[in-house]
């Protein structure tokens, strides 16, 4: 008997809306269809109405868990259209937080990944643990989730001793964990059965389907921009790309659990290189016209920024391709052949992160259920006619 | 493999003290640094409209009540606010008119209960001696 | 006045009053359990250490609305959870609580109860999976499916794993095995490797990780109870509290020496060894994560089953040798 099962747009496993459209046969997927744009926000075009200033928080927010690596992505790219040079211990501060941001995804996913399997008992502990990582970024940074710490030429806040001193303090005890995790994760026998063979990627597969990020270095393929394409600071300290052979969700456990601690080892180098210095130079409102690409690698793979000046305070054009997207084609593949309680696992694994990898959306009639294809020009005639015709709602409307 | 690898660890935390905070009952220090929610120091501010201009989630509004008196009036709108302290960063006086608070628990039932607005006269930019923070070069007072 | 006191059995004690009340105990001390073992706190706040909080679930639980798919077959869908929880307030009747001696055996203790028990605690299984069929949700479905499943796998181990004592015991009366053990605590001991099955059986029959299969979240949503909701929820709950109960009880009774020592004693003696075994099972639960249901059934019939019997083999031979 073969039926389609809908996970999501709601669903317990997704901690965010997507349609997943599986075909079952029984406890086996035969088919699989992936869905999106149930999280549009528009925030392209929102950026092309904000300055550049303005705009660093806004990209910022595309993504709640590595909000660092688009405003990173962002103000790399705009650096280079404004011919900026950051200092360099702004630089070093930079990309501390993004090294302690790639801690604290990580950790994050290997919870979730716990949690998915059902061994909720790994999910409290690793996230306890993860409290000293956010802890440290609300120290240097302010806040807990969106950092802000960036701004076009440097950074926002500096390092004193005290904090270096619980900086190295902290990332004893997150190495210490990461390695004890990691013994649990490789050795509890029903956690391991449950990610073991389970959502195979082989290496060509992998290659000829884009994938990025520790889903494409579990299937071996070295890939790292860090390492190809050395921006700022990665140049200047030592670490290995992690990777591994088995192509499946073990194999992407193991090389996020290797990446935690290659971070640990990028953190120390840093504190350890500080440069002495100012921490950020004056930004200049504007921008010459030009167009340029951004590359950085987040937790989840290479994430790049396209970003266009025309020359004025605001961006013409700010594209943002999310390494989630990159990995779609991939997980489809992953969960072709797989049982049905490896979906949450298989997706998850791709360390999925829905909204930031919104941006398109799907017109469907809501009558029918057929979808259609719309002209640019015919969106915005409709949007500003149900504009005008719209009534006005007491609390929306914003007193300014 | 090994069977029942966790076990130390859980038999380990069955009698220690949980490490949940017990929140509304208890609470945790913020760091000093902590962006909490913006306010204005009346006295200080010139009404140059930079963080007007710089805010991302445009929740400051300046407008000018009485142009004779120089009486200018600023609303913080808490319920639209980021707290990216980008505010205090664009701020051009010295000390600062915009700062940071540490609080966090704003959450309320209403939100045009969460606008904090000022009623001040705009303040004349004095010469940098007499600014308390003034860097040591600039001490001959510029007239 | 027979009547009478036989209403006050049914209704207050041991029947369901002191059931709803001890199984919501339990629940909260699994839950604590499970929370300090994850270095959570656990319920708190209701009632002193959150003591109430099962109960204030309950009720919570009993005050939602009531949603009843439109194409689910609605008598059997309302009927099915009053029936779980009858079953198992039925097999709770039948645990020797409270009549201790022989001589004068409660009006439930009778020759071959230990069968009965064990068909009832199967029952709210297919009870469940009717629950789940007659719901139409896909995920409920493949609850169903599951709940069928796994049934297979842990039965026939679970079976053996109690009968043997009993074949030890040389009785099917639970309070007979109960005071064989009492006589000769030593025999326990050739029981471990039952007790260890009949311990991971249980914790399947209540679907608790490493078996939470068919209600699990993560993959096919609330499983057999996505339809569920309100009042019945509330009952599908209850009912499985008190099957933790009453198999916990029927494990401590057979396993662990049952409950000697007259009315006060004999209580105290229950509330102890039901509670081991619960934080057994919870340490079980925080231990493991969740298999999958072919997982299960290989487990199950690789290792339980062989073992089960090859358990009940060293019995029939121990019995050869003893005296």
């Amino acid at each position: 008997m073969s039926f389609q099962i809908p996970i999501g747009p709601q669903h317990p496993a997704l901690k965010e809306p997507i349609s997943l459209r599986m075909t079952v046969e029984g406890e086996v997927i035969t088919g699989v269809d992936i869905r999106l744009g149930y999280n549009h926000r528009g925030l392209e075009k929102l950026a092309e109405d904000r300055n550049w200033t303005q705009n660093i928080y806004l990209v910022e927010r595309i993504c709640g868990i590595c909000s660092h690596s688009h405003a990173t992505c962002y103000v790399q790219g705009v650096e280079k259209l404004m011919e900026l040079a950051p200092p360099k211990r702004g630089l070093y501060i930079r990309y501390l937080v993004s090294e302690l941001e790639r801690i604290h995804s990580h950790l994050l996913w290997l919870g979730v990944a716990g949690h998915e399997a059902g061994f909720d008992s790994f999910f409290m502990y690793v996230w306890r643990d993860r409290e000293v990582v956010m802890d440290l970024l609300e120290l240097i940074t302010g806040n807990r989730v969106h950092y802000a710490i960036n701004t076009l030429g440097g950074v926002r806040r500096d390092l004193d001793a005290g904090q270096i001193a619980k900086i190295r303090d902290g990332l004893v005890v997150l190495r210490k964990r990461s390695e004890y995790y990691f013994h649990i994760g490789a050795n509890e026998p029903s956690f391991v059965a449950r990610i073991a063979g389970v959502g195979y990627l082989s290496k060509e597969k992998a290659v000829a389907l884009c994938a990025v990020g520790p889903t494409a270095r579990a299937s071996g393929w070295a890939r790292d921009v860090r390492k190809e394409d050395p921006y700022a600071v990665y140049d200047e300290v030592d670490f290995d790309v992690a990777t591994a052979d088995s192509c499946d969700v073990l194999g992407r456990v193991v090389v996020r659990v290797k990446e935690l601690l290659e971070s640990y080892k990028i953190c120390e180098q840093i504190l350890d290189k500080l440069p002495p210095g100012d921490i950020a130079v004056k930004a200049p409102r504007k921008a010459k016209p030009g167009e340029v690409v951004s590359r950085y690698e987040a937790p989840r793979g290479e994430n790049i920024h396209y970003i266009k000046s025309n020359g004025t305070d605001k961006p013409e054009r700010l594209k943002v391709r999310a390494p989630t997207l990159g990995n779609y084609p991939a997980t489809v593949e992953m969960l072709r052949k797989g049982f049905i309680a490896d979906i949450p696992l298989i997706f998850a694994a791709i360390d999925p992160c829905i909204c930031c990898a919104e941006r398109s959306v799907t017109l469907i009639d809501a009558g029918s259920g057929e979808e259609s294809v719309a002209r640019m020009s015919d969106l915005r005639r409709r949007a500003i006619v149900r504009h005008e015709n719209a009534p006005l709602k007491r609390n929306a409307v914003w007193p300014l | 493999m090994k069977i029942a690898v966790f076990l130390p660890e859980l038999l380990r935390h069955l009698f220690k003290k949980p490490a949940t905070v017990d929140y509304p009952f208890k609470k945790l220090e913020v760091p000093k640094d902590f962006r909490g929610t913006p306010y204005l120091n009346p006295e200080m501010c010139i009404a140059c409209r930079a963080c007007e201009r710089d805010c991302p989630a445009e929740a400051i509004e300046i407008s000018s009540v009485n142009e004779a008196e120089k009486r200018f009036r600023m609303v913080i709108h808490n319920d639209r606010c980021i707290h990216c302290a980008q505010c205090v960063d664009s701020c051009p006086t010295t000390p600062k008119a915009m700062q940071m608070d540490s609080l966090f628990e704003i959450a309320c039932d209403d939100r045009h209960k969460l606008k904090t607005d000022w009623v001040y006269v705009r303040a004349v930019l004095k010469p940098k001696a007499a600014a308390p923070a003034a860097a040591p070069q600039a001490a001959e007072p510029k007239t | 006045m027979a009547v009478v006191r036989t209403l006050l059995y049914l209704v207050v004690y041991p029947g369901l009053l002191f059931l709803f009340l001890y199984s919501t105990f339990c629940e909260w001390f699994d839950r604590k359990v499970y929370a300090r073992f994850q270095n959570r706190m656990g319920p708190t706040h209701t009632g002193r250490f959150g003591l109430l909080q099962p109960i204030a679930d309950f009720v919570k639980l009993l005050s939602k609305e009531d949603v009843v798919p439109e194409a689910a077959d609605k008598r059997l869908f309302a009927v099915l959870p009053i029936i779980g929880l009858a079953v198992v307030s039925t097999a709770g009747l039948l645990l020797p609580v409270w009549n201790f001696d022989l001589a004068n055996p409660g009006w439930t203790s009778f020759s071959g109860d230990i069968i009965v028990m064990l068909y009832l605690l199967s029952l709210p299984t297919l009870i469940l999976f009717l629950a789940a069929w007659s719901s139409t949700n896909l995920f409920s479905t493949i609850g169903g499916a599951r709940v069928l499943t796994m049934l297979f796998g842990y039965e026939v181990p679970l079976f053996l794993a109690v009968l043997s004592p009993a074949i030890l015991a040389n009785s099917w009366r639970l309070a007979e095995i109960a005071a064989f053990y009492q006589r000769k605590p030593l025999l326990l001991l050739p029981n471990l490797l039952a007790f260890i099955i009949a311990l991971i059986a249980v914790q399947a029959k209540l679907e608790r990780t490493p078996f939470d299969i068919p209600h699990a979240e993560t993959e096919i949503v609330g499983g057999t109870f996505t339809e569920y909701s309100g009042k019945k929820l509330a009952l599908f709950r209850l009912t499985f509290d008190i099957e933790l109960v009453v198999s916990s009880g029927l494990l401590a009774a057979v396993f662990l020496g049952g409950f000697p020592g007259g009315a006060v004693v004999g209580f105290i003696h229950f509330v102890v060894k039901t509670l081991f075994v619960i934080f057994l099972l919870c340490l079980l639960r925080a231990l493991t994560s969740r298999i999958r249901v072919d997982q299960v059934i290989s487990f199950a019939w690789k290792y339980l089953a062989p073992l089960a019997v090859l358990q009940l083999l060293a019995i029939i031979l121990l019995k050869g040798f003893l005296p």
